[in-house]
Protein backbone atom coordinates (compact mmCIF):
# COMPACT_ATOMS: atom_id res chain seq x y z
CA UNK A 1 0.00 0.00 0.00
CA UNK A 2 2.70 2.46 0.94
CA UNK A 3 4.66 1.18 -2.03
CA UNK A 4 1.97 2.48 -4.37
CA UNK A 5 2.24 5.99 -2.93
CA UNK A 6 5.97 5.62 -2.98
CA UNK A 7 5.94 4.76 -6.65
CA UNK A 8 4.26 8.07 -7.44
CA UNK A 9 5.92 10.19 -4.81
CA UNK A 10 9.49 9.02 -5.23
CA UNK A 11 10.08 10.23 -8.81
CA UNK A 12 8.57 13.60 -7.95
CA UNK A 13 10.87 13.99 -4.98
CA UNK A 14 13.85 12.74 -6.95
CA UNK A 15 12.94 15.01 -9.87
CA UNK A 16 12.96 18.08 -7.63
CA UNK A 17 16.27 17.03 -6.09
CA UNK A 18 17.69 16.48 -9.56
CA UNK A 19 16.83 20.01 -10.66
CA UNK A 20 18.70 21.50 -7.73
CA UNK A 21 21.63 19.11 -7.64
CA UNK A 22 22.29 19.63 -11.33
CA UNK A 23 21.83 23.36 -10.92
CA UNK A 24 23.98 24.52 -13.82
CA UNK A 25 22.46 22.07 -16.29
CA UNK A 26 18.96 22.87 -15.13
CA UNK A 27 19.69 26.54 -15.58
CA UNK A 28 20.94 26.16 -19.15
CA UNK A 29 17.97 24.02 -20.16
CA UNK A 30 15.52 26.37 -18.47
CA UNK A 31 17.11 29.33 -20.28
CA UNK A 32 16.52 27.69 -23.63
CA UNK A 33 12.89 27.19 -22.64
CA UNK A 34 12.63 30.82 -21.51
CA UNK A 35 13.89 32.29 -24.77
CA UNK A 36 11.58 30.05 -26.75
CA UNK A 37 8.53 30.83 -24.72
CA UNK A 38 9.12 34.58 -24.97
CA UNK A 39 9.10 34.26 -28.74
CA UNK A 40 6.02 32.06 -28.65
CA UNK A 41 4.29 34.51 -26.32
CA UNK A 42 4.94 37.44 -28.67
CA UNK A 43 3.47 35.52 -31.57
CA UNK A 44 0.48 34.37 -29.58
CA UNK A 45 -0.32 37.93 -28.51
CA UNK A 46 0.21 39.25 -32.00
CA UNK A 47 -1.90 36.71 -33.85
CA UNK A 48 -4.67 36.74 -31.24
CA UNK A 49 -5.00 40.52 -31.61
CA UNK A 50 -4.87 40.46 -35.38
CA UNK A 51 -7.60 37.89 -35.20
CA UNK A 52 -9.59 40.15 -32.94
CA UNK A 53 -9.24 43.04 -35.45
CA UNK A 54 -10.46 40.83 -38.24
CA UNK A 55 -13.43 39.67 -36.24
CA UNK A 56 -14.35 43.24 -35.41
CA UNK A 57 -14.20 44.23 -39.04
CA UNK A 58 -16.11 41.22 -40.24
CA UNK A 59 -18.94 42.02 -37.87
CA UNK A 60 -19.33 45.38 -39.53
CA UNK A 61 -19.60 43.83 -42.90
CA UNK A 62 -22.89 42.34 -44.01
CA UNK A 63 -24.26 41.68 -47.43
CA UNK A 64 -27.49 43.37 -48.48
CA UNK A 65 -29.31 41.44 -51.23
CA UNK A 66 -32.14 43.14 -53.15
CA UNK A 67 -34.95 41.03 -54.57
CA UNK A 68 -36.13 41.67 -58.16
CA UNK A 69 -39.54 43.36 -58.41
CA UNK A 70 -40.88 40.38 -60.35
CA UNK A 71 -39.78 37.82 -57.73
CA UNK A 72 -41.58 39.23 -54.71
CA UNK A 73 -44.08 36.42 -54.17
CA UNK A 74 -43.84 34.56 -50.86
CA UNK A 75 -42.83 31.26 -52.57
CA UNK A 76 -40.12 32.96 -54.61
CA UNK A 77 -38.70 34.69 -51.57
CA UNK A 78 -38.73 31.46 -49.54
CA UNK A 79 -36.80 29.82 -52.33
CA UNK A 80 -34.26 32.67 -52.46
CA UNK A 81 -33.86 32.64 -48.68
CA UNK A 82 -33.21 28.91 -48.66
CA UNK A 83 -30.77 29.22 -51.55
CA UNK A 84 -28.77 31.85 -49.67
CA UNK A 85 -28.79 29.84 -46.47
CA UNK A 86 -27.52 26.83 -48.36
CA UNK A 87 -24.32 28.64 -49.38
CA UNK A 88 -21.28 27.59 -47.37
CA UNK A 89 -20.07 30.35 -45.07
CA UNK A 90 -23.46 31.99 -44.55
CA UNK A 91 -24.14 32.49 -40.86
CA UNK A 92 -27.57 34.09 -40.87
CA UNK A 93 -30.11 35.56 -43.24
CA UNK A 94 -32.54 38.25 -42.12
CA UNK A 95 -35.51 39.29 -44.22
CA UNK A 96 -36.62 42.88 -44.50
CA UNK A 97 -39.73 43.74 -46.56
CA UNK A 98 -39.79 46.74 -48.89
CA UNK A 99 -42.19 48.45 -46.43
CA UNK A 100 -39.64 47.97 -43.65
CA UNK A 101 -36.94 49.26 -45.91
CA UNK A 102 -38.96 52.34 -46.73
CA UNK A 103 -39.64 53.03 -43.07
CA UNK A 104 -35.99 52.51 -42.24
CA UNK A 105 -35.04 54.93 -44.99
CA UNK A 106 -37.43 57.60 -43.79
CA UNK A 107 -36.32 57.13 -40.19
CA UNK A 108 -32.77 57.80 -41.22
CA UNK A 109 -33.65 61.48 -41.68
CA UNK A 110 -33.81 63.75 -38.70
CA UNK A 111 -35.99 66.63 -39.80
CA UNK A 112 -39.72 66.23 -40.12
CA UNK A 113 -39.99 68.15 -43.42
CA UNK A 114 -37.80 65.68 -45.28
CA UNK A 115 -39.74 62.80 -43.83
CA UNK A 116 -42.96 64.53 -45.02
CA UNK A 117 -41.52 64.99 -48.47
CA UNK A 118 -41.06 61.22 -48.90
CA UNK A 119 -44.51 60.23 -47.68
CA UNK A 120 -46.19 60.40 -51.14
CA UNK A 121 -43.86 57.61 -52.33
CA UNK A 122 -45.05 55.15 -49.67
CA UNK A 123 -47.79 53.89 -51.99
CA UNK A 124 -45.59 53.26 -55.01
CA UNK A 125 -42.67 52.18 -52.78
CA UNK A 126 -39.56 52.14 -54.94
CA UNK A 127 -37.59 50.02 -52.42
CA UNK A 128 -36.80 46.34 -52.87
CA UNK A 129 -37.52 43.47 -50.52
CA UNK A 130 -34.13 42.60 -49.05
CA UNK A 131 -32.15 39.88 -47.34
CA UNK A 132 -29.34 40.82 -44.96
CA UNK A 133 -26.68 38.17 -44.84
CA UNK A 134 -24.07 37.70 -42.14
CA UNK A 135 -21.18 35.47 -43.01
CA UNK A 136 -19.03 33.24 -40.85
CA UNK A 137 -15.63 34.44 -39.74
CA UNK A 138 -12.87 33.59 -42.10
CA UNK A 139 -15.06 33.47 -45.19
CA UNK A 140 -14.47 35.43 -48.30
CA UNK A 141 -17.22 38.06 -48.53
CA UNK A 142 -16.64 38.90 -52.18
CA UNK A 143 -17.01 35.30 -53.18
CA UNK A 144 -20.24 34.79 -51.26
CA UNK A 145 -21.64 38.06 -52.62
CA UNK A 146 -21.08 36.97 -56.18
CA UNK A 147 -22.63 33.59 -55.45
CA UNK A 148 -25.72 35.30 -54.05
CA UNK A 149 -25.92 37.61 -57.01
CA UNK A 150 -26.10 34.60 -59.27
CA UNK A 151 -29.26 33.34 -57.55
CA UNK A 152 -32.32 33.79 -59.75
CA UNK A 153 -34.46 36.66 -58.43
CA UNK A 154 -31.70 38.70 -56.85
CA UNK A 155 -31.35 42.05 -58.56
CA UNK A 156 -28.45 43.57 -56.71
CA UNK A 157 -25.98 42.83 -53.96
CA UNK A 158 -24.15 45.37 -51.83
CA UNK A 159 -21.68 44.83 -49.10
CA UNK A 160 -20.30 47.33 -46.66
CA UNK A 161 -17.04 49.05 -47.35
CA UNK A 162 -14.72 47.68 -49.99
CA UNK A 163 -11.97 49.13 -47.78
CA UNK A 164 -13.03 46.96 -44.88
CA UNK A 165 -13.09 43.92 -47.12
CA UNK A 166 -9.61 44.62 -48.41
CA UNK A 167 -8.36 45.15 -44.88
CA UNK A 168 -9.89 41.89 -43.75
CA UNK A 169 -8.07 40.18 -46.58
CA UNK A 170 -4.78 41.81 -45.61
CA UNK A 171 -5.21 40.94 -41.95
CA UNK A 172 -6.03 37.40 -42.90
CA UNK A 173 -2.75 37.11 -44.79
CA UNK A 174 -0.85 38.66 -41.89
CA UNK A 175 -2.43 36.18 -39.57
CA UNK A 176 -1.60 33.26 -41.81
CA UNK A 177 2.00 34.36 -42.17
CA UNK A 178 2.21 35.05 -38.44
CA UNK A 179 0.75 31.67 -37.65
CA UNK A 180 3.13 29.85 -39.94
CA UNK A 181 6.08 31.77 -38.52
CA UNK A 182 4.93 31.02 -34.99
CA UNK A 183 4.67 27.32 -35.70
CA UNK A 184 8.01 27.24 -37.50
CA UNK A 185 9.75 29.13 -34.71
CA UNK A 186 8.13 26.95 -32.07
CA UNK A 187 9.32 23.82 -33.82
CA UNK A 188 12.80 25.25 -34.09
CA UNK A 189 12.70 26.20 -30.44
CA UNK A 190 11.46 22.78 -29.41
CA UNK A 191 14.38 21.26 -31.30
CA UNK A 192 16.72 23.63 -29.48
CA UNK A 193 15.29 22.69 -26.11
CA UNK A 194 15.26 19.01 -26.94
CA UNK A 195 18.89 19.31 -27.89
CA UNK A 196 19.84 21.09 -24.69
CA UNK A 197 18.05 18.49 -22.60
CA UNK A 198 19.67 15.76 -24.65
CA UNK A 199 23.09 17.22 -23.94
CA UNK A 200 22.44 17.45 -20.23
CA UNK A 201 21.25 13.88 -20.16
CA UNK A 202 24.20 12.74 -22.24
CA UNK A 203 26.38 14.24 -19.53
CA UNK A 204 24.52 11.97 -17.16
CA UNK A 205 24.74 8.84 -19.29
CA UNK A 206 27.13 7.42 -16.70
CA UNK A 207 24.49 7.83 -14.04
CA UNK A 208 21.98 5.97 -16.18
CA UNK A 209 24.43 3.09 -16.66
CA UNK A 210 25.11 2.94 -12.94
CA UNK A 211 21.40 2.89 -12.19
CA UNK A 212 20.90 -0.06 -14.50
CA UNK A 213 23.94 -1.78 -12.99
CA UNK A 214 22.40 -1.49 -9.56
CA UNK A 215 19.18 -3.13 -10.75
CA UNK A 216 16.89 -0.22 -11.62
CA UNK A 217 14.31 -0.94 -14.28
CA UNK A 218 13.91 1.53 -17.13
CA UNK A 219 10.74 3.10 -15.78
CA UNK A 220 12.37 3.59 -12.40
CA UNK A 221 15.31 5.38 -14.02
CA UNK A 222 13.21 7.37 -16.44
CA UNK A 223 10.53 8.76 -14.16
CA UNK A 224 12.70 11.19 -12.15
CA UNK A 225 14.37 12.45 -15.32
CA UNK A 226 10.98 13.12 -16.89
CA UNK A 227 9.75 14.93 -13.79
CA UNK A 228 12.96 16.92 -13.88
CA UNK A 229 12.29 17.84 -17.51
CA UNK A 230 8.75 18.95 -16.70
CA UNK A 231 10.01 21.04 -13.79
CA UNK A 232 12.68 22.67 -15.92
CA UNK A 233 10.01 23.46 -18.51
CA UNK A 234 7.85 25.02 -15.82
CA UNK A 235 10.77 27.00 -14.38
CA UNK A 236 11.63 28.21 -17.87
CA UNK A 237 8.07 29.52 -18.24
CA UNK A 238 8.28 31.83 -15.22
CA UNK A 239 10.02 34.77 -16.86
CA UNK A 240 7.94 34.62 -20.07
CA UNK A 241 4.79 34.58 -17.96
CA UNK A 242 5.90 37.58 -15.92
CA UNK A 243 6.86 39.46 -19.08
CA UNK A 244 3.55 38.62 -20.71
CA UNK A 245 1.56 39.55 -17.64
CA UNK A 246 3.07 42.96 -17.08
CA UNK A 247 4.12 43.68 -20.65
CA UNK A 248 0.68 43.20 -22.15
CA UNK A 249 -1.06 45.19 -19.44
CA UNK A 250 1.45 47.98 -19.97
CA UNK A 251 0.84 47.92 -23.73
CA UNK A 252 -2.90 47.96 -23.20
CA UNK A 253 -2.82 50.90 -20.84
CA UNK A 254 -0.34 52.77 -22.99
CA UNK A 255 -2.54 52.54 -26.08
CA UNK A 256 -5.82 52.86 -24.20
CA UNK A 257 -6.86 49.59 -25.79
CA UNK A 258 -6.78 50.91 -29.34
CA UNK A 259 -4.19 50.96 -32.06
CA UNK A 260 -4.18 53.30 -35.05
CA UNK A 261 -7.93 53.93 -34.96
CA UNK A 262 -10.93 53.04 -32.85
CA UNK A 263 -11.62 50.21 -35.23
CA UNK A 264 -8.69 48.21 -33.86
CA UNK A 265 -9.41 47.32 -30.28
CA UNK A 266 -6.90 45.22 -28.36
CA UNK A 267 -8.04 42.19 -26.43
CA UNK A 268 -8.74 43.09 -22.80
CA UNK A 269 -5.82 41.95 -20.60
CA UNK A 270 -8.02 39.90 -18.27
CA UNK A 271 -8.49 36.99 -18.81
CA UNK A 272 -6.33 37.08 -21.94
CA UNK A 273 -3.01 37.21 -20.08
CA UNK A 274 -4.09 34.38 -17.82
CA UNK A 275 -4.90 32.25 -20.84
CA UNK A 276 -1.57 33.05 -22.49
CA UNK A 277 0.29 32.38 -19.24
CA UNK A 278 -1.39 29.03 -18.79
CA UNK A 279 -0.62 28.16 -22.38
CA UNK A 280 3.06 29.09 -21.93
CA UNK A 281 3.28 26.99 -18.77
CA UNK A 282 1.70 24.02 -20.49
CA UNK A 283 3.93 24.35 -23.56
CA UNK A 284 7.01 24.58 -21.34
CA UNK A 285 6.06 21.51 -19.36
CA UNK A 286 5.13 19.44 -22.39
CA UNK A 287 8.35 20.32 -24.17
CA UNK A 288 10.29 19.40 -21.01
CA UNK A 289 8.44 16.13 -20.74
CA UNK A 290 8.89 15.12 -24.37
CA UNK A 291 12.52 16.25 -24.48
CA UNK A 292 13.56 14.37 -21.38
CA UNK A 293 11.51 11.28 -22.14
CA UNK A 294 13.09 10.72 -25.53
CA UNK A 295 16.59 11.61 -24.39
CA UNK A 296 16.55 9.15 -21.49
CA UNK A 297 14.86 6.46 -23.51
CA UNK A 298 17.53 6.64 -26.15
CA UNK A 299 20.16 5.97 -23.51
CA UNK A 300 18.23 3.19 -21.91
CA UNK A 301 17.74 1.38 -25.18
CA UNK A 302 21.32 0.60 -25.98
CA UNK A 303 22.75 0.16 -22.50
CA UNK A 304 22.45 -3.41 -21.35
CA UNK B 1 26.33 -20.74 -8.20
CA UNK B 2 28.42 -19.57 -11.15
CA UNK B 3 28.94 -21.85 -14.11
CA UNK B 4 30.45 -21.18 -17.51
CA UNK B 5 30.44 -23.96 -20.08
CA UNK B 6 32.41 -23.63 -23.32
CA UNK B 7 32.07 -19.85 -23.32
CA UNK B 8 33.52 -17.86 -26.20
CA UNK B 9 33.37 -14.10 -26.61
CA UNK B 10 34.11 -12.28 -29.81
CA UNK B 11 33.41 -8.54 -29.89
CA UNK B 12 31.69 -6.88 -32.84
CA UNK B 13 34.99 -5.42 -34.01
CA UNK B 14 36.35 -8.95 -34.42
CA UNK B 15 38.46 -9.13 -31.25
CA UNK B 16 38.35 -12.55 -29.65
CA UNK B 17 38.39 -11.90 -25.92
CA UNK B 18 37.60 -15.33 -24.47
CA UNK B 19 38.08 -18.90 -25.70
CA UNK B 20 36.33 -21.98 -24.35
CA UNK B 21 35.98 -20.87 -20.75
CA UNK B 22 34.81 -23.62 -18.39
CA UNK B 23 34.35 -22.58 -14.83
CA UNK B 24 32.41 -23.67 -11.78
CA UNK B 25 32.26 -21.67 -8.57
CA UNK B 26 30.30 -22.88 -5.56
CA UNK B 27 28.21 -20.99 -3.03
CA UNK B 28 30.39 -19.22 -0.47
CA UNK B 29 33.65 -19.45 -2.41
CA UNK B 30 36.09 -16.55 -2.69
CA UNK B 31 37.88 -16.68 -6.02
CA UNK B 32 40.46 -14.45 -7.69
CA UNK B 33 40.71 -13.99 -11.42
CA UNK B 34 44.12 -12.76 -12.41
CA UNK B 35 45.96 -12.20 -15.65
CA UNK B 36 47.70 -9.48 -17.64
CA UNK B 37 45.89 -6.49 -19.16
CA UNK B 38 43.84 -7.51 -22.17
CA UNK B 39 43.60 -11.16 -21.10
CA UNK B 40 39.78 -11.00 -20.92
CA UNK B 41 39.14 -10.55 -17.19
CA UNK B 42 36.71 -7.66 -17.58
CA UNK B 43 35.02 -9.42 -20.48
CA UNK B 44 34.35 -12.39 -18.22
CA UNK B 45 32.84 -10.05 -15.61
CA UNK B 46 30.65 -8.42 -18.27
CA UNK B 47 29.36 -11.81 -19.34
CA UNK B 48 28.53 -12.60 -15.73
CA UNK B 49 26.68 -9.33 -14.99
CA UNK B 50 24.77 -9.37 -18.28
CA UNK B 51 26.47 -6.36 -19.89
CA UNK B 52 27.71 -8.52 -22.75
CA UNK B 53 26.39 -11.74 -24.24
CA UNK B 54 28.64 -14.70 -24.97
CA UNK B 55 29.14 -15.59 -28.62
CA UNK B 56 29.02 -19.30 -27.82
CA UNK B 57 28.48 -21.34 -24.68
CA UNK B 58 26.38 -20.86 -21.62
CA UNK B 59 26.78 -18.52 -18.65
CA UNK B 60 24.71 -19.49 -15.63
CA UNK B 61 24.62 -17.44 -12.44
CA UNK B 62 22.33 -18.21 -9.47
CA UNK B 63 20.41 -20.54 -11.75
CA UNK B 64 19.78 -17.90 -14.42
CA UNK B 65 20.95 -18.28 -18.02
CA UNK B 66 22.44 -14.79 -18.27
CA UNK B 67 22.94 -14.80 -22.03
CA UNK B 68 19.25 -15.45 -22.63
CA UNK B 69 18.02 -12.50 -20.57
CA UNK B 70 15.79 -10.03 -22.35
CA UNK B 71 16.87 -6.40 -22.19
CA UNK B 72 14.07 -5.52 -19.78
CA UNK B 73 14.96 -8.39 -17.44
CA UNK B 74 18.63 -7.50 -17.07
CA UNK B 75 18.06 -5.05 -14.18
CA UNK B 76 15.97 -7.60 -12.34
CA UNK B 77 18.71 -10.19 -12.73
CA UNK B 78 21.25 -7.68 -11.39
CA UNK B 79 19.44 -7.61 -8.08
CA UNK B 80 20.80 -11.10 -7.48
CA UNK B 81 24.39 -10.03 -7.83
CA UNK B 82 26.43 -7.16 -6.51
CA UNK B 83 29.00 -5.61 -8.82
CA UNK B 84 31.93 -3.42 -7.84
CA UNK B 85 34.24 -1.66 -10.29
CA UNK B 86 37.66 -0.12 -10.21
CA UNK B 87 36.18 3.35 -10.78
CA UNK B 88 33.61 2.99 -7.95
CA UNK B 89 30.66 4.14 -10.11
CA UNK B 90 28.81 6.01 -7.41
CA UNK B 91 26.01 8.40 -8.34
CA UNK B 92 27.80 11.74 -8.04
CA UNK B 93 24.79 13.82 -7.02
CA UNK B 94 23.61 11.42 -4.36
CA UNK B 95 24.94 11.21 -0.83
CA UNK B 96 26.54 8.08 0.60
CA UNK B 97 23.28 7.21 2.30
CA UNK B 98 21.28 7.76 -0.91
CA UNK B 99 23.74 5.76 -3.01
CA UNK B 100 23.38 2.73 -0.80
CA UNK B 101 19.63 3.23 -0.42
CA UNK B 102 19.23 3.36 -4.21
CA UNK B 103 19.97 -0.36 -4.54
CA UNK B 104 17.15 -1.02 -2.08
CA UNK B 105 14.71 1.47 -3.55
CA UNK B 106 14.86 -0.32 -6.88
CA UNK B 107 13.45 -3.44 -5.23
CA UNK B 108 10.71 -1.34 -3.67
CA UNK B 109 11.78 -2.08 -0.11
CA UNK B 110 9.91 -0.41 2.71
CA UNK B 111 11.40 2.95 3.71
CA UNK B 112 11.93 2.09 7.37
CA UNK B 113 13.64 -1.15 6.42
CA UNK B 114 15.83 0.73 3.94
CA UNK B 115 16.89 3.19 6.61
CA UNK B 116 17.96 0.57 9.12
CA UNK B 117 19.56 -1.60 6.43
CA UNK B 118 21.61 1.31 5.07
CA UNK B 119 22.77 2.16 8.60
CA UNK B 120 23.91 -1.38 9.24
CA UNK B 121 25.68 -1.49 5.87
CA UNK B 122 27.44 1.82 6.58
CA UNK B 123 28.52 0.36 9.88
CA UNK B 124 29.80 -2.81 8.20
CA UNK B 125 31.90 -0.86 5.70
CA UNK B 126 33.09 1.50 8.41
CA UNK B 127 31.45 4.72 7.21
CA UNK B 128 29.00 5.36 10.05
CA UNK B 129 29.49 9.10 10.02
CA UNK B 130 29.62 9.68 6.25
CA UNK B 131 25.94 9.28 5.40
CA UNK B 132 25.47 12.87 4.24
CA UNK B 133 28.76 13.16 2.37
CA UNK B 134 28.82 13.26 -1.41
CA UNK B 135 31.19 10.87 -3.22
CA UNK B 136 33.62 13.61 -4.23
CA UNK B 137 34.13 14.46 -0.57
CA UNK B 138 35.50 10.99 0.14
CA UNK B 139 38.87 9.33 -0.42
CA UNK B 140 39.17 6.58 -3.02
CA UNK B 141 39.17 3.88 -0.37
CA UNK B 142 36.06 5.32 1.24
CA UNK B 143 34.30 5.58 -2.11
CA UNK B 144 35.08 1.95 -2.83
CA UNK B 145 33.69 0.98 0.55
CA UNK B 146 30.47 2.82 -0.31
CA UNK B 147 30.35 0.96 -3.63
CA UNK B 148 30.82 -2.36 -1.83
CA UNK B 149 28.17 -1.36 0.69
CA UNK B 150 25.76 -0.61 -2.12
CA UNK B 151 26.58 -3.88 -3.87
CA UNK B 152 25.81 -6.00 -0.81
CA UNK B 153 22.97 -3.93 0.65
CA UNK B 154 20.26 -6.26 -0.62
CA UNK B 155 22.26 -9.34 0.48
CA UNK B 156 23.00 -10.76 -2.97
CA UNK B 157 24.31 -14.32 -3.23
CA UNK B 158 27.16 -13.24 -5.49
CA UNK B 159 29.51 -10.29 -5.38
CA UNK B 160 31.60 -9.61 -8.46
CA UNK B 161 34.44 -7.11 -8.27
CA UNK B 162 36.48 -5.92 -11.25
CA UNK B 163 39.82 -4.69 -9.90
CA UNK B 164 38.26 -3.10 -6.81
CA UNK B 165 41.68 -2.11 -5.51
CA UNK B 166 43.04 -0.94 -8.86
CA UNK B 167 42.88 2.72 -7.96
CA UNK B 168 43.94 2.35 -4.34
CA UNK B 169 47.27 2.37 -2.50
CA UNK B 170 48.43 -0.88 -0.81
CA UNK B 171 47.18 0.04 2.65
CA UNK B 172 43.71 0.86 1.36
CA UNK B 173 43.74 -2.25 -0.81
CA UNK B 174 44.38 -4.32 2.28
CA UNK B 175 41.44 -2.68 4.01
CA UNK B 176 39.16 -3.47 1.08
CA UNK B 177 40.41 -7.08 1.07
CA UNK B 178 39.59 -7.43 4.75
CA UNK B 179 36.15 -5.99 4.15
CA UNK B 180 35.48 -8.46 1.33
CA UNK B 181 36.69 -11.35 3.51
CA UNK B 182 34.42 -10.14 6.29
CA UNK B 183 31.42 -10.11 3.92
CA UNK B 184 32.33 -13.55 2.59
CA UNK B 185 32.48 -14.94 6.11
CA UNK B 186 29.48 -13.11 7.57
CA UNK B 187 26.91 -13.68 4.81
CA UNK B 188 28.41 -16.59 2.90
CA UNK B 189 28.43 -14.35 -0.18
CA UNK B 190 30.17 -15.90 -3.17
CA UNK B 191 32.91 -13.49 -4.18
CA UNK B 192 34.62 -13.31 -7.54
CA UNK B 193 37.37 -10.74 -7.62
CA UNK B 194 39.40 -9.66 -10.62
CA UNK B 195 42.78 -8.24 -9.77
CA UNK B 196 46.30 -7.93 -11.07
CA UNK B 197 47.71 -7.12 -7.68
CA UNK B 198 49.89 -10.20 -7.10
CA UNK B 199 51.01 -9.04 -3.68
CA UNK B 200 47.40 -9.17 -2.58
CA UNK B 201 46.86 -12.57 -4.20
CA UNK B 202 49.89 -14.02 -2.48
CA UNK B 203 49.05 -12.47 0.88
CA UNK B 204 45.36 -13.36 1.10
CA UNK B 205 45.43 -16.81 -0.44
CA UNK B 206 42.29 -18.03 -2.21
CA UNK B 207 41.37 -20.14 -5.18
CA UNK B 208 42.95 -18.35 -8.15
CA UNK B 209 41.96 -18.59 -11.80
CA UNK B 210 44.56 -17.37 -14.26
CA UNK B 211 43.57 -15.92 -17.66
CA UNK B 212 45.97 -15.35 -20.51
CA UNK B 213 44.98 -14.28 -24.03
CA UNK B 214 41.42 -15.29 -23.30
CA UNK B 215 42.25 -18.79 -22.08
CA UNK B 216 42.13 -20.17 -18.56
CA UNK B 217 45.71 -21.29 -18.08
CA UNK B 218 45.53 -22.25 -14.41
CA UNK B 219 43.00 -22.81 -11.67
CA UNK B 220 44.86 -23.03 -8.39
CA UNK B 221 42.62 -24.31 -5.63
CA UNK B 222 45.03 -23.40 -2.83
CA UNK B 223 45.92 -20.03 -4.33
CA UNK B 224 49.16 -18.15 -4.52
CA UNK B 225 50.64 -17.35 -7.90
CA UNK B 226 54.09 -16.61 -9.16
CA UNK B 227 54.35 -14.91 -12.49
CA UNK B 228 56.49 -17.28 -14.58
CA UNK B 229 58.10 -14.74 -16.92
CA UNK B 230 59.45 -12.70 -14.03
N1 LIG C 1 33.73 -3.34 -25.90
C1 LIG C 1 34.76 -3.92 -26.54
N2 LIG C 1 34.77 -3.94 -27.89
C2 LIG C 1 35.79 -4.50 -28.54
N3 LIG C 1 36.85 -5.08 -27.96
C3 LIG C 1 36.91 -5.08 -26.61
C4 LIG C 1 35.86 -4.49 -25.83
N4 LIG C 1 36.18 -4.63 -24.53
C5 LIG C 1 37.36 -5.28 -24.49
N5 LIG C 1 37.81 -5.55 -25.74
C6 LIG C 1 39.02 -6.28 -26.10
O1 LIG C 1 38.93 -7.57 -25.55
C7 LIG C 1 40.17 -7.98 -25.01
C8 LIG C 1 40.02 -8.29 -23.53
O2 LIG C 1 39.73 -7.09 -22.82
P1 LIG C 1 39.35 -7.06 -21.30
O3 LIG C 1 38.34 -8.09 -21.04
O4 LIG C 1 39.00 -5.67 -20.96
O5 LIG C 1 40.73 -7.45 -20.62
P2 LIG C 1 41.26 -7.19 -19.13
O6 LIG C 1 40.13 -6.75 -18.30
O7 LIG C 1 41.84 -8.50 -18.73
O8 LIG C 1 42.31 -6.14 -19.25
C9 LIG C 1 41.14 -6.84 -25.27
O9 LIG C 1 41.85 -7.15 -26.44
C10 LIG C 1 40.26 -5.66 -25.49
O10 LIG C 1 40.85 -4.75 -26.36
MG1 LIG D 1 39.86 -4.97 -17.13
Amino acid sequence: MSSMINRIWRPIKEGFKGVFRHGAMSFSSASAVTITLIIISLFLIFTANVRRFTLGLEQEVQIACMVDYDHESAEEEDRISLAIQALPGVKSVTYSSKADEFQYYIDSFDDESTKEAFEPFRESNPMHDAFYVEVDNNTNIEEIASQIEAIDGISKVRYGGAEAVKLIGALRSIRTVGGILAIALSLLAILLIQNTIKLTIQARADEIVIMRNVGAKNGFIRAPFVIEGILIGALGAIIPIILTYFGYRYLYNLTGGHVISDMFTLIEPIPFIYQISLLLLIIGMIVGLIGSYFSVSRYLRWKR
Amino acid sequence: MIECTHVFKRYKNGVNALYDINLKIDQGEFVYIIGPTGSGKSTLIKLLDGEEISTKGKVNVVGIDVGKLRHSKVPIYRRNIGVVFQDFRLLPTKTVFENIAYALEVIDMNKQVIRSRVRSVMNLVGLDDKGNAFPNELSGGQQQRVAIGRAIANRPKVLIADEPTGNLDPAMSDEIMSLLEKINAAYGTTILMVTHDLTLVNKHRKRTIVLEHGHIVADLAEGGYVQHDQ
